[in-house]
Parts: structure tokens; sequence; C-alpha cells
């Protein structure tokens, strides 16, 4: 037998031996629950839309269906925050990025972890009530830590997407699966980490994997029975837009449009693999029955060149119908971008003051670019944009091969990060990061799911980094007022009745601040990052505010696993 | 023999014979007994016989699957694991990697980095942000691979070979180390495979 049969034989033995039965791939869920259940009584869609006006309870992710993160809780105000105390503090299975926005209902409180946990707690002791350890498939394929931002509930139903890409149905009193649906696969570089909206008899998720060369999209899931009832790409067929030169803001973005139309003619439309993911929950509009949510980058994030166009509908905010998930209106903030400079934070709901005074209903939405955006609801367009949060310099400089200079860095300006409101002040506060880095490009072609970045955007080692907490006038467009922090700021931030804003810091810190004018005014030291959007509710006649306190993967914030809820006493 | 260093780092062939002739019984029916046809090289105690082999005892489920299907469709070159993975469907990769999963990992040994070191290190990974995906401690996590305490060679070896797109499976990977600085990956090599 010569070498070459001996080779064959040989790897054909090798290969037999490795095939065999079918591997069984367990998606029964591995719980582990203490025998207890919860009290809950079945959240009706009559609750969830007054959810603005219940003080009691913190029902949505971001308090309300218009997205506010205003609470109405008043009790801990400006003259008692500063006898705020611990009041209990539950430590999760998981020590890993935290990014929950707790849910409270009658009783009984839903926070998540990374890697897909729920956790049903007592919301006045943090006694656990059950616990859902989601049986995570081989295959996970994600961006920015292994984070979930948290459930939603509807009837006796809690609703969780998970970073395999499912979609489930937990019964709330439980934990116990009553359904699971695919969303996408895994494999191609799909995966969840925001919490479902649920409205009437839908459930709506959008997708992460715009590093991952996916097709993004919202889709709509029977909330009764998980089955997909639409979906949204995000992308559309033709994605090539006006062949926009300039921002939101004006500024020119330097686009070479006639060797992107020679690119088009040479390879056609990217919508396929152009990414567009959609981060965070959309705001709805109960009155119209719209909704609304922006759409993240493009892929490969810092390459253009081998997707010419606008790349629609990346980077934009975007209105669809909700009963249909028919297209209605978008407004691109950065067409054709390259600097993973996308949109991510969670639109907001507000009335606001049009270009000539006139009170209107408006749409608002902070971007990474240090803006808040304010549009009209109707048409999307956009109404003003205002001072820039944080430092801006040498935009739109190309990324090249050695990498350019330009600020903001590409995590922003405001991440994912829930921007809170108070619409008695006109207000809306954001939380930034200031990271100088450079952009750099590359050229590879579709990996296959793999990660597709086009390059990379590198803080630059010695230079300060830095964040902030701004309020912004949104009818004016002025920054009202800021407050400089030591690290960048990402996590969300809540304001309330009592005229107070809460939010945290990667190095611990979580503060109430007096939100007329910044003042801070309570602060507590986690000794993990607090990079969660805060929630707060009432049992029993008292105030609490919640937050989880476990540091977060994507700026590598010390990690812990606390929710930690504080009381007046 | 099984075990020579010379057998497994000459070619494919001397490392086929090696898996036909003696790794694996021909008999072989469950993943234990298949799994040895991997022991030739990757080390029958979870320790591979050269230092430029990956330690796979203990690595994440995911990420060996998806080295094995890329094999198979030759994204990922290697004279070795190409003919190997390229009868195996997806059930066998995934059963695996499952097994190699659940092994404890290896202790190769391997010094921690002086502070120096380890601080160049922790300053490329803030820069390029390594830990975004490799996770806190770079244990890694799903498609995405463990790095800590994996051998200095291989891992420099790596990071080489993605610089120099030699290694064609992961772009992303490729673009971050063209954007960082070689002597930065040195450090991250041996910090990395101290911990």
């Amino acid at each position: 037998m010569g070498k070459r049969a001996i080779f064959a034989a040989a790897l054909a033995g090798v290969a037999s031996f490795l095939i065999g039965p079918a591997f069984a791939q367990e998606t029964k869920q591995d719980a582990k629950k203490t025998p207890s259940q919860a009290r809950v009584s079945p959240v009706t869609q009559d609750q969830l839309n007054a959810a603005a006006k219940n003080s009691k309870n913190f029902l949505l992710t971001n308090v309300n269906y218009e997205q506010t993160r205003f609470h109405p809780a008043r009790q801990i105000g400006r003259d008692n925050v500063k006898n705020l105390h611990v009041a209990w503090i539950f430590q999760t299975d998981v020590k890993e990025s935290l990014e929950t926005s707790p849910i409270v209902l009658d009783g009984v409180m839903y926070v998540t972890t990374s890697f897909s946990h729920v956790y049903a707690l007592d919301p006045k002791t943090g006694a656990e009530i059950w616990h859902y350890n989601h049986k995570m498939g081989p295959v996970t394929t994600y961006c920015c830590g292994p984070n979930n931002r948290g459930v939603q509930v509807l009837g006796d139903l809690v609703y969780l997407a998970t970073l395999d890409s499912k979609l489930v149905a937990l019964n709330a009193k439980t934990g116990d699966v009553v359904w699971q649906s695919d969303i996408a696969d895994p494999e191609l570089g799909y995966s969840e980490t925001m919490a479902p909206t649920v409205i009437k008899d839908k459930v709506l998720i959008g997708t992460n994997g715009g590093e991952y060369g996916v097709r993004g999209f919202v889709k709509a899931y029977d909330a009764k029975t998980g089955k997909l009832l639409w979906t949204f790409n995000t992308i559309p067929e033709n994605s090539v837009g006006v062949w926009a030169t300039k921002d939101a803001t004006g500024r020119d973005m330097h686009r070479d449009i006639q060797a992107e139309k020679d690119q088009l003619a040479k390879t056609g439309d990217p919508y396929q693999r152009l990414g567009g993911g959609v981060w965070q929950n959309p705001a709805i509009d109960l009155a119209t029955n719209r909704i609304y949510f922006v759409v993240g980058n493009p892929s490969p994030d810092l390459d253009g060149s081998n997707r010419p166009g606008d790349n629609l509908y990346t980077n934009s905010l975007v209105s669809l119908d909700l009963d249909t998930g028919k297209y209605l209106c978008h407004f691109q903030y950065i067409a054709h971008d390259v600097w993973d400079l996308d949109a991510a934070s969670p639109p907001v709901l507000l009335d606001v003051k049009d270009k000539g005074g006139k009170v209107i209903p408006g749409v608002i939405h902070a971007g990474k670019t240090g803006h808040i955006y304010v549009h009209d609801r109707k048409d999307c367009s956009l109404i003003r944009f205002s001072e820039a949060m944080v430092a801006q310099e040498n935009m739109w400089v190309l990324p090249t091969k050695e990498g350019a200079r330009m600020l903001p860095g590409a995590n922003g300006g405001v991440e994912w990060s829930p921007i809170a409101t108070d619409p008695s002040q006109g207000l809306a506060y954001a939380i930034n990061l200031h990271q100088p880095m450079t952009y750099h490009v590359e050229n590879t072609p579709y990996p296959n799911g793999k990660l597709w970045l086009g390059g990379a955007f590198k803080v630059i080692p010695g230079e300060a980094q830095a964040g902030n907490i701004t309020a912004v006038d949104y009818n004016t467009g002025k920054i009202k007022w800021q407050v400089k922090t030591p690290e960048p700021m990402i996590g969300g931030i809540l304001a309330t009745a009592g005229g107070l804003v809460f939010t945290g810091e990667g190095n611990g810190k979580f503060a109430a601040y007096n939100s007329s004018n910044g003042k801070e005014l309570w602060s507590f030291r986690a000794g993990a990052g607090v990079n969660a959007p805060p929630s707060t509710y009432m049992v029993d006649g008292k105030q609490y505010v919640v937050v989880g306190a476990g540091g977060n993967t994507q700026i590598d914030f010390r990690r812990g696993n606390n929710i930690i809820a504080f009381s007046l006493n | 023999m099984c075990g020579k260093l010379n057998w497994c780092i000459s070619g494919a062939v001397a490392l086929a014979i090696a898996f036909g002739v003696c790794a694996v019984p021909a008999n072989a029916q469950n993943i234990e007994e298949k799994a040895q046809a991997c022991a030739g090289c990757h080390g029958e105690d979870g320790k591979p016989i050269d230092k430029t082999i990956p330690a796979i005892w203990g690595q994440q489920l995911g990420y060996v699957y998806i080295q094995l299907r890329d094999f198979k469709r030759g994204d990922r070159k290697n004279d070795i694991m190409q003919p190997i993975a390229s009868s195996m469907e997806r059930e066998d990769m995934l059963a695996i990697a499952e097994y190699f999963s659940k092994k404890p990992w290896p202790d190769l040994g391997q010094p921690r980095a002086p502070k120096e070191i380890a601080g160049r290190a922790l300053r490329a990974n803030s820069s390029v942000g390594c830990t975004g995906c490799h996770l806190d401690q770079f244990q890694g996590d799903g498609t995405v691979p463990r790095l800590a305490g994996m051998s200095r060679e291989y891992l420099t070896k790596t990071m080489d070979d993605f610089r120099s797109r030699a290694r064609g499976n992961n772009p992303g990977m490729s673009d971050l180390m063209l954007a960082t600085d070689p002597q930065d990956l040195a450090a991250l090599a041996e910090y990395l495979s101290g911990l």
C-alpha cells in the first residue's frame, strides 16, 4: 500500500470514528427553582396602557409605552433622598455584565442577567421566588457581552429573548416554559439581548447582529402561541436611498458617490448582509397604533466599499404600523455610516415644539453622535438637534488603514443606554461616553456569520476618557445642565416625580441628582459597575429604587452580580 | 507509536497514519473512543504534544464546533484538520465539541507574566477591547474561545496568522490584530498564557 493509499484509508477511518448517533440538542428548560410560586395577578393590557400613571409598579422596560423613563412615584424627593439606604441586596448566580431593567408588578419583581437568566423576586425583601436558567444552544454569536436587558409581562406570561436567539414565554407564577420560538439562526450572527415589547396580542422583538453581516428585522409574534405574525426587514431590497452626502446635522460625510455607484453597478444592492440590528425597544403610540424604533449600523461597520448607497434603513428612526408591520416613515441620521456611530438608544414619544413653536406629537432619540434629535411623529422628519453633549473633533474623517482620530469614539455619545425625560420641565436626560478613538479600515469579504467589522476602532492609549450626565431642553436643543463623570457612562437613567434623576457609573457609584440643576444629592458605592437602568416602585406605601450592579462587558467595567434596592427607612 | 511529536507536526500523512494505526480502536462506538482520534495531537491528558497545537479540553463548545465546520468548508486551512473534518456531519462536530468542552482545562504550567508585561497586555486590551468578546478573565463563551491558559506559542502563532490572514476564518480578528502593535500582541500572548 502506497503512502497515498494509507493516507486515504486512515482518513476514512478517522472520519468513521467520529460519525455516530445524532447529537441530541437539549432544549428543555434547565431550571433551578425554589418551591414557592409568585403570587401575581395577571397583568392586563389596560394596566400596561396606563403605566405612565402607575406610581406603585414599574410595568414596562422604560416605564411606559412612550418610553419616557419618567416615573410618577414622588415619596423619595429632593429633601429626603439623602436618607436613602440599602433595603436589600440580591446576589444572582451570574457575575457578568448586568443591563436589566427590573420590572415590578403587584408583589413580584422580575430581573434578568447575562446569559438570559430570569429571577422572580419579592420586591419588599429581595427573596428569590423562582429562577429560570435558560438552556443555551451550542452556538451563540453576539457582540458586546452576553447581556440581557429584561423581560416584559402580559397576562400570566413573562416574555424573554435569549442570547441564542429564541423567544421564550414563561409562566409568571412558576418560571416554567409555556412556549418557545426560534427567532433567527445564531450561526449566522443573530442574537438577542433586548427586552421584548408586548402590546395587545403581540410580542415585538428586534435583533442584534450588525457586526456579523445579518439582515436586521423587527418581528411580531402572537403573545399566546409564539407564532410569527409579521416581519419587517430593517434593510429593504432597495437600500440605496438618495445618495445623501451630509449627515442629519448638515456635515459633509466625504462620500465618494461615483465610486459607490460604480460598485453598485458591479455587485448590486448589498441588502442581504447589510446589518441593521435593532438593539432596543420600540416606542408605541397607542393613539395612532404606530411603533417607532431605531436601527443600528450597516455591516461591515467600518468598510463601506462593498456596500454602496445610503444603506437604508441603517442608522435611522423608523415607524411602522403595529398591526401589519408596514413601513410608514423613516429618518436616516448618517447615510453609509463607516464609524459605527449608529442609533441604539430607544426613542421616546413626547409632545414637542415644532420649528414654529407649536406643540405637536414628537419623537426624540439620543445618538452616539452626542446629539439629541427631535422629530415630528407624523412623518419622522427632523425638527431640531441638540447641542453636542460630548466633544466632536475631526468629523467625518474617513477611516484609514493606519487609523484616523475622530471624536466621538465608536461607543458614542449615547450608546444603547435609555434616556429619561421630565415633560413638566421639557428636559431629556442622557448619559454619555467620551472615548477618543482611531478608526481603522480593512477590506474583507462576508465571513459567513463571523465578526465583520471591516477594520477596528481603537481607544487611544494615554488620552483621557470621561463621561457626563446631560440635561437637554428638547424644545430648544440647548443644554440645561451637565455633570461630568470620571469615566464613560453606559447603562441608563431614570427620572421621577420627586424631582430626581438616578443613574450609575462604571466605578460603582450610584447617585441621585436634582433633575432641575444636576446637583448631586445622594450617592452609594456598589462595588461593581452600575451600568443598568434603574427602576422604582412602591410596596406597602414605601418607595424603593432598584438597580443592577454587575459592571459592563463592552467598556470592561468591574463585574458583579448584585441587584440592590434602596428605600428611605 | 502515538504521541511522538514529529508524527503530529510533520504533515497530514504521518498524522493520519498515527490516527489510523494506533490512536483509536477500529470498532470505536462511543464518543470517548472516537475522541481518542484527537488525542494523538491534542494530548491524552488535554495537554497538546506540541506547543503550537491548541488545548481543546475545556474549550468552548460553540468555538470547537465552528472550527470543525470551517475546516470542512475550507474557510480555515490546515493540512491535518481539514481531512479529518471533511467527512464529519454537523451532529458529529457538535458531539465532539461538547465532549471536549466538558473536559477540565489542562494546566500547561506556564508562568505568570511579569508585571510590566501584564500591564502592557491590559493596556492593549483596553484599547482594542479583547474582553468585549472573550469576556472577563478571557474565559470565552459560545463561539468565542477561551484564551486564558492557552500555550504562549499557539497564541503567538494564531495572532501572527490572523495578522497575515494565513488564518482566514475570522477576518474580524485579522482586522483587530492588524490594528494592534506586534509588541502588544507579544505581551498579550505572554499574559494570557500565564492566566
